[in-house]
């Protein structure tokens, strides 16, 4: 077996060990963006008000550097 | 638009210091003035903000793009907060332009070297087609 062929089975395993990882991640992200995404459309009044504070306090931190 | 409207001042017209044909109002005459001064005010303002509302169609974006209207909130909440000329954001906007300006350079730099390096085996196959002799 040359080293080719190591090199290519190697990636096949990481490959078959992360790829459920990675989908798992994936579709763990989804349901976090349709969270946020129905959070901020039934709150927005709240969202918006946070962000535009979050905002303030970073421009404030920004200005003192 | 009428923005009195349903909103009437009872003692429009009439000052408080101007005796000269009426008697100056009394205190809860022009607390009533003030009530009805605000109420008009804040008719004002809830009818000023729904316009606004209705011009940004804020609520629409929000079901559309809600990641983004959140941005602008951030950025917008970024430039009351005076970080706008701040050593951040004229660090940030460099990176950006420098970034910017490499990935727009790229491939016209690409282009011209190809261009080069065509123009270099032409000029090399001429070479050997003018003098077959020379070559080495």
């Amino acid at each position: 077996m040359d080293m080719t062929e190591q090199l290519e089975q190697t990636a096949n395993k990481l490959e078959e060990r992360v790829r459920p990882q990675l989908k798992a991640a994936t579709q763990r992200l989804a349901v976090l963006n349709k969270q946020v995404s129905s959070y901020i459309r039934t709150n927005p009044g709240k969202c918006l008000l946070g962000a535009i504070a979050a905002g303030y306090v970073i421009g404030r931190v920004a200005r003192r550097r | 638009m009428n923005t009195t409207e349903g909103h009437s001042d009872p003692y429009a017209g009439q000052s408080c210091t101007d005796n000269s044909k009426r008697l100056p109002l009394t205190a809860g005459q022009r607390l009533d003035r003030v009530c009805s001064t605000a109420r008009v005010a804040w008719a004002d303002g809830n009818r000023t903000v729904k316009d606004f509302n209705h011009a940004l169609d804020i609520s629409g974006r929000l079901d559309r793009n809600p990641y983004s209207v959140v941005s602008m909130a951030v950025g917008l909440g970024y430039v009351l907060g005076g970080g706008i000329f701040s050593p951040l954001t004229a660090r940030v906007v460099g990176l950006s332009l420098q970034l910017g300006l490499r990935l727009a350079a790229v491939p016209f730099i690409q282009r011209e070297l190809l261009g080069i390096a065509q123009a270099a085996c032409q000029r090399d196959s001429d070479d050997l087609d003018k003098n077959p002799n020379s070559e080495g």
